[in-house]
């Protein structure tokens, strides 16, 4: 009982092991179940080999002082045959079953009700809802993706510069962020989420230094709530960064083609916060930090703007600049009296 | 054991062994300057993993910034790949191939020697980036745009590009030597069907070396000029194109890690049959299998590129699957070698058994990730890792092992410590689950991979933190290997000969072999020659036309047996 | 070409001498080899021209501004480049003959024709108006075309060791490897140019 009982008991803990996490999609569940018969296939085989290795290494022990030589076999064709036609007959079954998972996990609806474009870049991700807010992380707050759950959703994925990958692991999918001249690839994900819940995203394509930090989160909510959420994103864009009424002092500030700020000189009160009014007509991200502070804004994406309240700071001279190209964007910061 | 009986030496001018060991043109030396070399690159890399593992360990940034973690972990694989695995299986090559040919040295000595100097030179320039404002930091792999002078500032990946660039076309050199030596400097009666499996490995490596090396030299010229030269090859701003990059590095990168494996295999097969005290069951079978690994290899790069969504998938999947044909072949050939045979547990053995149930593990992870669906759930996440960590380490890194217990007593005349050697493989055996295993887990579950911190759960610390002491401990294992080989240079139980009752040539010289190799060779009449020398002719149980050979031999024949040589 | 007392000595395990080896000389194989990976060199280049020609839209061909390409002096260079093919043949041809003075002159030929065809190329570059960092085209044409005239230029490199060699009298008709390899490489080189042309001029 013990002999096989045990083994049986360890393989079941291993295989227990060594699962993806509880899919939340329904391609994800597809692609859980192939994984599943794949795994199957997997241990019988790892059970067989490592078995038989174990029984050799003890049955088969040379005795110490044995010099006899033991039956000198070269080969035998028939079994080499048998053993070859096996794996080949089993590849092609796990072709098989890859290609009918794939073509569901790719199949694409004819008119998908809600359409996102993520845009990544180094190193937050960008949501723009269709007919809908844009919503920009930051390191801070990674942003959160809403989706409704039980209809199809699209993701449009785009890169503003390296390669990156949007990936779920409820999901059980990622897909890559990446260029192609002329628009030649146009990398979507479609998927119909089952169950509402909060779940962790991540960038999985290395992407530079702050590749860890890549993170975003999906909210999938019924439909009624993620409209209200929409809804409510776009109304509180319009007075974004903070309170514009406690400005004394606004300075214009723009971001220009490419990786320009559209002057290198700026001036402000010292003794009271003051606020720069940032917009990026650029085609990346970018932000407004100052050097001898550690003050750093939020970014803000390609075409957006924002109003940043910087706090009161003492008469000086200062270096403002753009914290995700610190050595491109830089400019001088006056702040008199 | 057969011993043979020298002649008197010639003799030598003396000079200095340095002057000698910098100028040597002798395949023995080169051979074992590439091992040393290798190793030292080994323990460079093996510490750049103890900081990746170590920072790993538990969430948080403890005491690495995300650059210098980056540029761990790229310095890690490109060191690993390219100068440890890959050249210390040539300096294993280099040393035994022409022995086990019969051969006196290898067809170009001097280009031999070139291709050595330019590892340390092409490794230290990699290295150099520390000097200069950081290493190459965008992963062995250095995908484009990554790797473009807007994103990737700094010398450091411009002198990764010029080392690899070295490296690379050492390689290249070596295995025109390598070939060359095959085709045209076997002993008489060696045959091809012949040769020793371990040389079969070294020829078809050297063969995808030689044809795929000069596509990733291509690419990496391609990424200079980009970054130095304003061009437009990868750089989509101006018009160039990222996954372009990924298919000339892949095209290279696939065969590369056939290149890794093969020689590891041909290790195996060797020391299998020596210790199972039987002969490799289907060698013909063995041949084809790694020529088709080889020929396969060039059909299944893009399966890298699974999630880029510009491949054609159904291809790639299928003959990626495919490949697990010729692989279960050479795995049920091994396990049939064992059968019923008569196994001794020397240290190599136990590194050669091991190498077949970790290589098997790392297998079945590749054959789950041939399948797209699987893939996009997986790659580029620890899963990835743990495959690649399964047949780099408990694959070639085994065999490398196996081969040093092997033909460690060949080629310095003693053999390793026994029990030192077993503490070694179990402490290295264990601590490489321990690193590995939990890795699987990691990925499935969705820790990506090359980030510095993870997020704080449960699952992912606890998987981690098994992996970070696993990791020291192999890093532990490592200071039996290092006491055995000095106490054994020191004082080690003199060799002989043929310590192993071994079935190739390399046994039937002294141990180490003088600068020209043989003084006589036995006959060569199967693809054991010193088996039928060891164990006389008429043995029962040989193979019918090996026994028709020997009587013929016996009776001086009229018909002189040629070698045969394709070339001509 | 064995001779019994040969046939006698692989019998007996002995090793047969250098000069009697059958088949091709190993630095030929060497240099066969080598030439295998340089073909694969080239290829990965290649990849990129033509990955670049079907992934860029609109016309393809140099930057706006600067000279349509002069296929009329690309056809030169093929001439030239095809032609001193030949005299490289009959140089090899000479010395199998042990014709050293014929060797001499077709190889001193074939190095003229040979400088001449770089000091073409280098022409063409001086008159296209673009380089390497003008888009697309410039990047992958003066890739393929450069490196495909360094290889010209290594060539050249073989071709004059040859020259001096053969004037101090080191080939005979027995030996003279070093010619056969020189002119191995100097065909491949040729057949590459004839591949690049027609791949960039002809082809478009």
């Amino acid at each position: 009982m013990l002999r096989i009982g045990l083994p049986l008991l360890l393989l079941g803990l291993l295989a227990g092991c060594m699962l993806p996490p509880e899919p939340v999609t329904e391609t994800g569940r597809e692609v859980f179940n192939l994984y599943l018969v794949v795994l199957a296939l997997a241990l019988v085989v790892f059970v067989g080999v490592e078995g038989f290795i174990l029984y050799a290494i003890v049955r088969y022990r040379r005795k110490p002082g044995d010099d006899v030589l033991p039956e000198q076999h070269h080969g035998n064709n028939t079994i080499e045959i048998i053993w070859t036609a096996i794996p080949t007959v089993i590849v092609f079954i796990l072709f098989g079953f890859s290609m009918f998972t794939l073509a569901r996990v790719e199949a694409r609806s004819d008119d998908p009700g809600v359409r996102i474009a993520v845009e990544g870049f180094q190193w937050q991700w960008i949501f723009r809802y269709e007919d809908g807010p844009t919503v920009t992380g930051s390191a801070a707050e990674p942003p959160v993706l809403a989706v409704p759950i039980g209809e199809p959703v699209r993701l449009e994925l785009e890169t503003l510069d390296v390669n990156h990958a949007f990936y779920v692991p409820q999901f059980l999918i990622k897909r890559d962020l990446i260029n192609v001249p002329n628009d030649l690839l146009d990398n979507e994900l479609e998927f119909t989420i089952t169950e509402a819940g909060t779940y962790a995203g991540q960038c999985a394509e290395f992407c530079g230094t702050a590749h860890a930090d890549m993170t975003f989160v999906v909210e999938a909510m019924d439909r009624a709530a993620y409209d209200e959420y929409i809804a409510a994103i776009a109304a509180g864009e319009d007075a974004p960064g903070g309170d514009t009424g406690d400005c004394g002092t606004t300075i214009e500030l723009a971001a220009v083609e490419s990786l320009l700020y559209d002057t290198d000189a700026i001036e402000a009160p010292a003794g009271e916060d003051f606020c720069i009014e940032f917009t990026n007509n650029d085609s990346v991200p970018h932000d407004v930090g100052i050097i001898e502070t550690d003050y750093n804004g939020d970014d803000v994406a390609p075409g957006e703007s924002i109003t940043y309240v910087v706090p009161a700071m003492e008469a000086g001279d200062y270096t403002f600049y753009c914290t995700l190209h610190p050595q491109a964007m830089v400019g001088d910061l006056t702040v008199t009296e | 054991m057969a011993t043979t009986t020298l002649e008197p030496r010639a003799g030598t001018f003396s000079r200095s062994w340095v002057i000698d060991w910098l100028t040597t043109v002798d395949h023995k030396k080169i051979g074992i300057l590439y091992i040393v070399n290798s190793f030292l690159f080994f323990f460079a890399a093996g510490i750049l993993a103890l900081f990746i593992r170590s920072e790993l360990a538990v969430p948080g940034l403890q005491f690495l910034d995300q650059d210098t973690y980056n540029q761990a972990f790229t310095m890690h694989g490109t060191i690993m790949i390219f100068l440890f695995v890959v050249p210390v299986l040539a300096g294993f090559g280099n040393y035994i191939v022409p022995l086990q040919l019969g051969a006196p040295d290898m067809a170009f000595p001097r280009i031999n020697a070139l291709s050595f100097w330019f590892l340390p030179l092409g490794g230290l320039l990699i290295f150099s980036g520390y000097l200069f404002g950081g290493a190459a930091a965008e992963g062995w792999t250095g995908y484009a745009p990554l790797t473009d002078d807007t994103y990737a500032q700094g010398v450091g990946t411009d002198l990764w590009i010029i080392g690899l660039t070295l490296v690379g076309t050492a390689s290249i050199l070596g295995s025109i030597n390598f070939i060359a030596t095959i085709f045209k400097m076997r002993a008489p009666g060696m045959t091809l069907f012949r040769m020793p499996i371990f040389v079969w490995t070294i020829l078809v490596t050297a063969t995808l070396i030689m044809l795929a090396t000069p596509v990733l030299t291509a690419g990496l010229i391609a990424l200079f000029i980009d970054r130095n030269y304003g061009g437009s090859f990868f750089d989509p701003s101006v018009g160039g194109n990222p996954v372009l990059w990924q298919h000339i590095f892949w095209f290279f990168g696939h065969p590369e890690v056939y290149i890794v494996i093969l020689p590891a295999m041909g290790v195996v097969s060797e020391i299998l049959p020596v210790f199972s005290r039987k002969p490799l069951f289907g060698y013909k079978a063995f041949v084809f299998a790694t020529i088709g690994i080889g020929l396969l290899s060039w059909t299944v790069w893009a399966h890298h590129m699974f999630t880029t969504g510009a491949v054609f998938l159904p291809f790639f999947s299928f003959m990626t699957a495919l490949i697990a044909i010729p692989t279960g072949i050479k795995m049920f050939n091994w396990l049939a070698t064992m059968w019923r045979g008569k196994l001794m547990f020397t240290t190599a053995m136990l590194f050669a058994v091991g190498f077949i149930s970790m290589f098997l593990i790392g297998g079945i992870s590749g054959v789950m990730l041939a399948s797209p669906p699987i893939d996009f759930h997986v790659q580029d996440t620890y899963f990835v890792v743990a495959h690649l960590h399964y047949v780099f380490f408990g694959g070639s890194v085994f065999g490398v092992f196996a081969a040093t217990y092997y033909w460690f007593p060949k080629m310095f005349g003693r053999k390793l410590n026994e029990p030192l050697g077993k503490v070694h493989f179990w402490l290295h055996f264990i601590g490489f689950n321990l690193a590995f295993f939990p890795m699987h887990q990691l990925g499935l579950s969705g820790m990506p991979r090359r980030i510095s911190d993870y997020a704080a759960n449960p699952e992912w610390t606890i998987l981690n933190l098994v992996s970070t002491v696993g990791a020291f401990m192999i890093a532990v294992s490592v200071i039996p290997f290092l006491i055995n080989v000095i106490a054994t240079f020191i004082n080690g139980e003199p060799a002989g000969d043929d310590p192993w009752e071994g079935n190739t040539l390399e046994w039937a010289t002294t141990s180490p072999p003088p600068p020209y190799n043989f003084d006589r060779l036995p006959p060569i009449h199967s693809e054991r020659p010193l088996f039928f020398l060891t164990h006389g002719h008429g043995h029962a149980a040989e193979r019918p036309e090996d026994l028709e050979e020997e009587q013929v031999h016996d009776e001086r024949p009229a018909d002189v047996e040629r070698r045969e040589d394709p070339l001509v | 070409m064995t001779t019994h007392a040969e046939a006698t000595a692989r019998e007996e395990g002995k090793f047969t001498p250098q000069d009697h080896q059958s088949g091709m000389p190993t630095a030929l194989v060497g240099m066969l080899l080598f030439i295998a990976s340089e073909v694969m060199f080239f290829g990965g280049l290649f990849a990129t021209y033509f990955n670049a020609r079907a992934t860029t839209s609109g016309a393809w061909g140099p930057p706006e501004g600067a000279h349509e390409l002069d296929i009329a002096l690309a056809g030169v260079l093929t001439a030239i480049l095809v032609a001193s093919s030949f005299t490289m043949q009959f140089g090899v041809w000479a010395i199998r003959r042990g014709d050293t003075g014929k060797l001499k002159l077709w190889t001193a030929i074939t190095l003229g024709l040979g400088v001449l065809f770089l000091a073409g190329q280098l022409y063409d570059y001086s008159q296209l108006g673009f380089g390497v960092g003008d888009g697309v085209f410039g990047t992958v044409f003066y890739t393929l075309t450069g490196f495909h005239g360094a290889h010209v230029f290594g060539g050249a490199v073989g071709l004059t060791i040859v020259l001096a060699r053969a004037m101090r009298g080191q080939f005979s008709a027995r030996n003279h490897v070093a010619v056969e390899a020189v002119s191995m490489y100097w065909h491949f080189v040729d057949v590459v140019w004839i591949a690049v042309f027609s791949t960039i001029y002809l082809l478009g």
